[in-house]
């Protein structure tokens, strides 16, 4: 169950021909797959997709009522090899991933498929993670639609022109016999918008058909001579063929006005931010009208030479407003007009920065720079001083593990360790548990990609008197580190040790399902333990420790970083993602407390008068349930520890507290709701006997009392 | 240059930015604007970055809002951007004080800006978790938002959103409403809440109190009713009278509080001695120097002389305040039954602390001893066999001055009294900042220790520096490092500095 429904939502899929469309990004690239007539869809989550799947995991009814078959990949790489359906039969087909990360992943079958060819469309919904909000390393996708000839689309971000060229896309994919990208960017796959929408369309051609009536060509084959031949067909003809669809169904957009020698290029991806700017320094209004002449790129890749030499000829100076680097576009269009010999001069990462995101304003300050006005007035208005007093006092407010986290007290546990044995090389992985790396932990040193936080500490497999700890996610478990992490360890006779955060769901990604999901799931099979799947690979030595045991954690370490057992050891730090459960259980709760059951609530609290505001549970929790607040005591100078009540009642706070020997401070309540006959009288003679003593302590003490002021 | 055109339309959006941590229903606010605009003939459209910036990181939502009539009327559609631009930005809500710093760094305050901030804290991990007071200053943000913001709507909207029971997003919404940024009426925006279906009337109070906290509708709090002065008891009166006499009054309130603190410690005798120990200090100081070093020490020693043993923490764990207090703090309903227990972990060393002084020396000496001590223990106040067990600790308190952390105690009170005294004799100021030492003294088991150990190397360096004129100003620095980090690294190097 992931960690957002989209089964309202979903509904609005169905709407037909003429009404009106309302919602997000991702929304409607589903809903232009079925005006597509696609017989497949498939991908892997990840930000900024992670919706699209969530989305067609929650449409998966409406999906097979029109004939499709959505697949939850286990990897980029395996929705990638999934084109391969597209090669022999006339089968449109979706893929979708987080880029450049999965398109990594990927590349391996996208290289082939694009080798190959194919016959019906196929649409690759990359969702680029760049700039602002990124948590990855910040790449172009551009690059592997270059080195593969894979075709890209990077339409306008409003919702309308979104759809269209999803659906312009596979014909585009069909008249040239080779895949399409079609690149998001973050905001534009959560842009809220409207369109008009057209009916769903059924494949016309059916997978069944397909399966029942195989066809075979061996042209089509990724092996010599084949593969020479497609090289040459990518030049020859797939190519021509791509331009000349583009050219006629006008993919790329000429808006703007006609007059002046100074133009623009620009992305599509960036239209809107690039006409605020323009407006901003004066240029164009709300509604995108401007005299500057603009040529708007939906398809980045391939150049039209045509219309970039007719768009430049006439103009002494155009603009390139390009994202990220190298900057391909800019030196695509430099060779075509040095191939022409047109001498317009070309902008680009000479006046806009080579790296880093197009924001409004990076853009603005470049417009200026290019039609030579003044640099801006900042009317916001902060003074340069003001601003370094804000960079000293506004602190930073790094990420963290959530309230409850099942995965905090796997790394409370790590601390606790190395106060025994020493810093540890910590090799981490691709998931919430990352967050390690980041306060109050500081644990961890290098982080390779999805599931190779074992094989990113592979080198360390020589005699040493520490061992690594590598971490892992199950996400990243089942996505490769079964065969890269684990069966890598065990064949080359690995002798450190691995923590599987086993807590049942790809929870970075959205918590969706995978394969040791302990949850039920209709349309996939779940409850494959990676116990078994370890054991199967050879491990021997494994442990499967409740994360919230946070001394049975500290002691599993211990035992694996110390003992003279040789070979792979394999920790699984289990219990489910608190906000999947807390989801789950909550309305149950509610529910059972309201229909009269007897339910016994845990939460937790700190005494002030006893906490000193060393404030070392936190160093060892982080837990953004646990905070601070003002020392009721007049003497004490250091704010004290204090439980907020949104905590889910993990106990890890009190357990910390335990295992560190801390303080006395923390307390468990445990709230009764409908407390039974046995309840009332028990706690009705406790209540009457320490009542009394207490009424007697507090007299005891009034006789020493300062009064009232 | 291109020259602007004069066809060129002068119609804009309005602009909405809102800033919201994870958890704080900043989603659920964009939707509520969104869905209160369209009502109203708005064209919207809105954008975020959902993921793992909420996993407890800041988000920015981003909003645009477009009359209808005026897109009609020109026949074409505004192309509305996806993210808020420095100088661009009508409307700036923060959820937080320090987010709403982080909207004016990045620019999206400026002249034209409606800025609705809560100037509650949510405070960041690197502030939690220092060894002190890490908690940063942020006046600074209020200052410069009241001098660039068009209009600067502050008030603290956690709390409001705590009276209404409701989530933050509601009061903010609410004083979104109030602000007159949105030419919308009140009702409608109700009528958004009461239509989503969700938790309506807690939100509809949070709505209230924003809406109302703005139009300075808010009822002035009714002082309460001047109580009838309690006055003391005869034996603190004696005690207050003997402060009055031979301590300065710039002094006397935090004495009282020391006083205070002793008296509920141990009892009136034990604030007597309190007052000795402090009075060595009056004659080396002066109302010149505003009796820094007797504020200080009277703070200070009442801290040092109040150190946590397993008596105090017995004492206050099963008072009757304290019962009131957990049950205020879990927000138990009236009447609910609340069990509550307590996460002890005492070691062999705490028990000995509470036995005579030669007993104790004793039984510390049988380490096989340590096996009964080597896990955590919980103990359930609520139930009359904890409540009795920590009652029968609470008792020793008379027997306390005889124990061996008795001993211990006075040893280092009496050792660093001293200390301070001759520093005063030549340097005022590192006096002061010796009594401050205490500040390192604090909490249980190995934190307490680990705070002894960093006094006492920062005492053993003093001598090398005390002759020298910043000498105090050096003794600052040390103490401020060895609250910095946990594994003392600061420290180390603050005292390679100085030595």
């Amino acid at each position: 169950m992931a960690e957002r429904s989209f089964h309202k939502e979903v509904q609005d899929l169905k709407i037909g021909a003429g009404e009106e469309f309302r919602g997000e990004g991702i929304l409607a690239v589903t809903k232009a797959l079925l005006q597509s007539g696609i017989s497949y869809v498939g991908g892997y989550q990840g930000a900024p997709i992670s919706h699209l799947m969530d989305v067609l995991a929650d449409a998966e009814e409406i999906l097979s009522d029109l004939g499709i078959h959505f697949e939850a990949s286990a990897s980029e790489a395996s929705a990638a090899a999934m084109l391969a359906a597209s090669v022999n039969y006339p089968l449109r087909g979706a893929v979708t991933w987080k880029s450049t990360v999965g398109t990594n992943v990927a590349s391996d079958a996208l290289a082939s498929v694009a080798s190959s060819g194919v016959m019906g469309g196929c649409l690759i919904v990359i969702g680029e993670d760049y700039g602002e909000g990124s948590s990855i390393m910040q790449e172009r996708s551009h690059a592997f639609a270059m080195k593969s000839q894979i075709w890209l689309l990077d339409p306008r971000p409003n919702l309308t022109s979104i759809v269209d060229m999803v659906e312009k896309g596979f014909e585009l994919s069909e008249a040239s016999n080779t895949p399409v990208m079609l690149e998001l960017r973050i905001r534009a796959c959560h842009v809220h918008g409207q369109f008009t929408a057209k009916d769903n369309k059924r494949p016309d051609f059916t997978l069944r058909q397909a399966m029942e009536n195989p066809v075979r060509d061996y042209d089509r084959v990724v092996l010599p001579p084949s593969n020479f031949k497609h090289e040459i067909e990518k030049v020859e003809q797939r190519w021509p063929a791509a331009v000349k669809f583009i050219k006629d169904n006008k993919l790329n957009e000429f808006l703007g006005g006609h007059k002046g020698h100074q133009g623009i290029i620009v992305q599509g991806g960036l239209y809107n931010t690039l006409m605020r700017a323009l407006k901003i320094v004066g240029l164009a209004d709300i509604y995108g009208n401007t005299d500057v002449p603009v040529y708007c790129l939906n398809v980045t890749y391939p150049m039209i030479d045509d219309e970039v030499a007719g768009f430049c000829v006439d103009k002494k100076s155009v603009l390139i407003v390009e994202e990220g680097q190298p900057e391909y576009l800019e030196q695509n269009i430099n060779t075509i007009l040095r191939r022409r010999d047109i001498g317009t001069k070309i902008y680009g990462k000479n006046v806009l920065p080579m790296a880093g995101e197009y924001t409004g304003q990076v853009i603005a300050d470049g417009l200026r720079k290019f039609f030579k006005k003044p640099a801006a007035k900042t009317p916001a208005s902060l003074s340069a001083a003001d601003q370094s007093v804000l960079v000293e006092t506004v602190p930073a407010r790094p990420v963290g593990f959530c309230t409850g986290c099942p995965e905090r007290p796997i790394f409370t546990a790590m601390k606790l360790v190395q106060r025994k044995l020493g810093d540890i090389h910590v090799s981490c992985d691709i998931g919430c548990h990352l967050f390690s790396i980041l306060p109050p932990f500081n644990i961890g040193n290098t982080t390779m990609g999805y599931g190779l936080g074992w094989s990113g500490a592979s080198a360390f497999n020589t005699k040493s008197d520490k061992r690594t700890i590598s971490s892992m996610g199950d996400g990243g478990f089942w996505h490769n580190g079964l065969t890269s992490g684990v069966g890598n360890a065990v064949f080359n006779k690995n002798d450190n040790v691995l923590v599987i955060v086993d807590n049942g769901y790809s929870a970075a990604t959205g918590g969706q399902d995978i394969l040791s999901s302990r949850a039920f799931n209709k349309t996939k099979t779940t409850n494959n333990p990676i116990s078994r799947a370890i054991a199967g690979l050879g491990i021997k030595w494994q442990r499967s420790v409740n994360t919230y045991d946070l001394g049975a954690m500290t002691k599993t370490l211990t035992e694996a970083l110390t003992t003279p057992e040789k070979g792979p050891k394999v920790i699984l730090a289990q219990s489910e993602c608190m906000l999947n459960r807390e989801r789950r259980e909550k309305p149950i709760r509610n529910k059972m407390i309201k229909g009269g059951k007897r339910i016994v609530r845990s939460r937790f609290g700190v005494d002030p008068d006893t906490c000193t505001g060393d404030h070392a549970c936190i160093r060892l929790s982080g837990c953004p349930s646990l905070s601070i607040i003002d020392n009721p005591d007049p003497l004490r100078e250091d704010p004290v520890a204090h439980v907020n009540n949104d905590g889910v009642g993990c106990g890890v706070c009190g357990e910390v507290t335990h295992a560190a020997v801390l303080c006395p401070s923390f307390y468990r309540a445990d709230l009764i709701y409908n407390p039974n006959v046995w309840d009332k009288f028990r706690a009705g003679f406790r209540g009457k006997v320490i009542g009394f003593l207490q009424a007697r302590a507090d007299k005891k003490r009034a006789r020493h009392s300062f009064g009232e002021v | 240059m291109t020259k602007l055109s004069p066809k060129l339309s002068k119609d804009k959006s309005i602009n909405i930015a809102i800033i919201a941590m994870g958890g704080q229903g900043g989603g659920g606010l964009s939707k509520w604007i969104l869905d209160t605009a369209q009502t109203q003939g708005y064209l919207a459209q809105y954008t975020s970055v959902p993921g793992v910036a909420q996993r407890t990181g800041a988000t920015i939502y981003y909003i645009e809002l477009f009359p209808a009539h005026l897109a009609d009327k020109q026949k074409q559609k505004p192309v509305l951007a996806l993210t808020p631009i420095p100088g661009d930005v009508d409307i700036v809500i923060a959820s937080e004080m320090m987010e709403s710093g982080r909207a004016l760094m990045r620019g999206f305050v400026s002249a034209q800006t409606t800025l609705i901030a809560s100037d509650h804290r949510d405070y960041s991990i690197v502030e939690k978790q220092e060894m002190g007071d890490g908690r940063r200053e942020l006046s600074k943000v209020r200052e410069m938002s009241e001098k660039i913001a068009a209009q600067y709507i502050c008030f603290d909207m956690g709390k409001a959103a705590r009276e209404a029971g409701a989530v933050i997003s509601s009061v903010l919404f609410g004083a979104l409403a109030g602000s007159g940024a949105l030419p919308i009426a009140r009702d409608v925006f109700e009528k958004t809440i009461t239509e989503s279906g969700r938790a309506v009337p807690a939100n509809l109070r949070g709505f209230a109190l924003g809406y109302e906290n703005v139009q300075g509708e808010t009822k002035a709090e009714i002082p309460a009713k001047a109580q009838d002065k309690k006055p003391p008891s005869a034996s603190v009166t004696l005690l207050l009278d003997h402060m009055k006499k031979d301590f300065p009054p710039r002094a006397h309130a935090m004495i009282t509080a020391g006083l205070k603190k002793m008296v509920d410690y141990q009892d009136p005798d034990y604030a007597r001695l309190y007052l000795e120990r402090l009075s060595e200090f009056t004659s080396l100081d002066s109302a010149k120097k505003d009796w820094r070093l007797t504020r200080d020490m009277a703070r200070y020693l009442a801290l040092a002389m109040s150190y946590e043993d397993t008596i105090r923490v017995a004492d206050l764990k099963i008072r009757a305040a304290r019962f009131e207090r957990f049950r205020a703090e879990v927000k138990a309903a009236e009447g609910q039954i609340v069990n509550v227990s307590e996460y002890m972990h005492p070691r062999l060393q705490e028990v000995c602390d509470i036995l005579p002084a030669w007993l104790g020396k004793v039984v510390l000496k049988m380490r096989f001893l340590n096996v009964f001590f080597n896990k955590g223990r919980r103990i359930t106040t609520t139930r009359l066999r904890g409540y009795l067990l920590l009652s029968l600790i609470a008792r020793r308190k008379p027997a306390r001055r005889k124990s061996l952390r008795y001993a211990v105690e006075t040893v280092r009170i009496t050792t660093w009294s001293e200390q301070v005294k001759t520093a005063a004799a030549h340097n005022y100021d590192l006096a002061c900042e010796l009594a401050g030492l205490q500040r390192l003294v604090k909490g249980y088991g190995d934190t307490h220790e680990r705070g002894l150990k960093n006094a006492a190397k920062i005492m053993a360096v003093i001598p090398s520096f005390e002759a020298q004129k910043n000498a105090a100003k050096q003794l600052s620095t040390l103490k401020i490092a060895a609250l910095k980090d946990e594994d003392g690294a600061a420290l180390v190097e603050a005292l390679r500095s100085v030595s």
